[in-house]
């Protein structure tokens, strides 16, 4: 897919998703977070601890991951449900990794008032060591956000 | 009085939970529809706010919404969508069903607590 209506689109997207990492942080975690780069990646590259991962299909077929280090994941997951970050299971960072996908990317499609693109259901993962890769037609787009207690990356392939 | 939270991630019940606590109220929890529907056989009598959320496996939020307000012993209770849905079509559907309150995640614990307190008819905070 190409042409003029979907860069819009997929414009829109982007600046939608990387509004809504900012909103999620600071309402849901109470957390500082500040936008610290984009860049362009030639894959779908995950190589951090821990991933939540979102596919779109619709108008637009895509792929949103958030990944970042399990200390940080602790840290905002225990933030949100106000439980200390080491009373927290597996489970937790979990459902956690996967809620926070799913956070950024409604608000991403809210944001940029798409309803024409669907949400599949989140996945986690929670891991020590591994590198994910998916074949994409397009390259990805990888936003950083610096917190205090380490980095968040969200990757979109659109 | 207690209220009911409908959601498949833990993390929102526990969160709603925490939210229903600091206004007073305790929460019950189902992490789906049909889970939702045994909670209420059991306590409907004392839920006064159903939290539903809407992306879930099984029968998703608008379906249950619908279950719910087709049978009488239940209509009566008022639900609040809580959802990543925040498109104007899903508002829309949410409230023509019977749905009385539309909140978006993510939402700040005033937020939400704010809308607890004016879907019971208390004010906001």
């Amino acid at each position: 897919m190409s042409g003029p209506d979907t860069t819009e689109l997929m414009n829109k997207l982007l600046t939608g998703l990387r509004l809504a990492v900012t909103e999620m942080m600071t309402s849901m975690a109470m957390s500082e977070v500040v936008f610290a780069g984009q860049e362009s990646a030639e894959s779908f590259t995950l190589a951090n601890e821990v991933v939540g991962l979102v596919r779109l299909d619709g108008q637009l077929h895509g792929m949103v991951g958030v990944s970042c280090s399990q200390a940080l994941l602790r840290e905002i997951v225990s933030r949100i449900v106000g439980l200390a970050p080491d009373e927290l299971a597996m489970e937790d960072l979990l459902d956690g990794a996967a809620e926070l996908a799913n956070m950024v990317c409604g608000g991403m499609k809210t944001k940029a008032q798409i309803g024409s693109v669907n949400l599949s259901p989140p996945v986690s993962i929670v891991g020590q060591e591994f590198i994910a890769q998916w074949k994409t037609n397009r390259p990805t787009t990888v936003f950083t956000f610096q917190m205090d207690e380490g980095v968040l990356i969200v990757h979109a392939s659109l | 009085m207690k209220l009911l939270t409908i959601d498949d991630s833990r993390t929102i019940r526990r969160v709603i939970s925490g939210i229903g606590a600091m206004v007073g109220f305790e929460v019950l929890e189902a992490e789906n529809g049909d889970m939702g529907i045994k909670v209420l056989e059991k306590h409907g009598e004392e839920v006064a706010l159903i939290l539903l959320d809407w992306n879930m496996p099984g029968m998703n939020g608008l379906e249950v919404l619908k279950l719910l307000k087709a049978d009488p012993r239940w209509a009566h209770i008022p639900v609040m969508m809580v959802t990543t849905e925040g498109e104007k079509d899903y508002i829309i559907k949410a409230i023509q069903a019977g749905a009385i309150h539309y909140q978006t995640k993510p939402f700040t614990q005033e937020e939400m607590a704010t809308r607890i307190m004016e879907a019971l008819g208390m004010g906001g905070l």
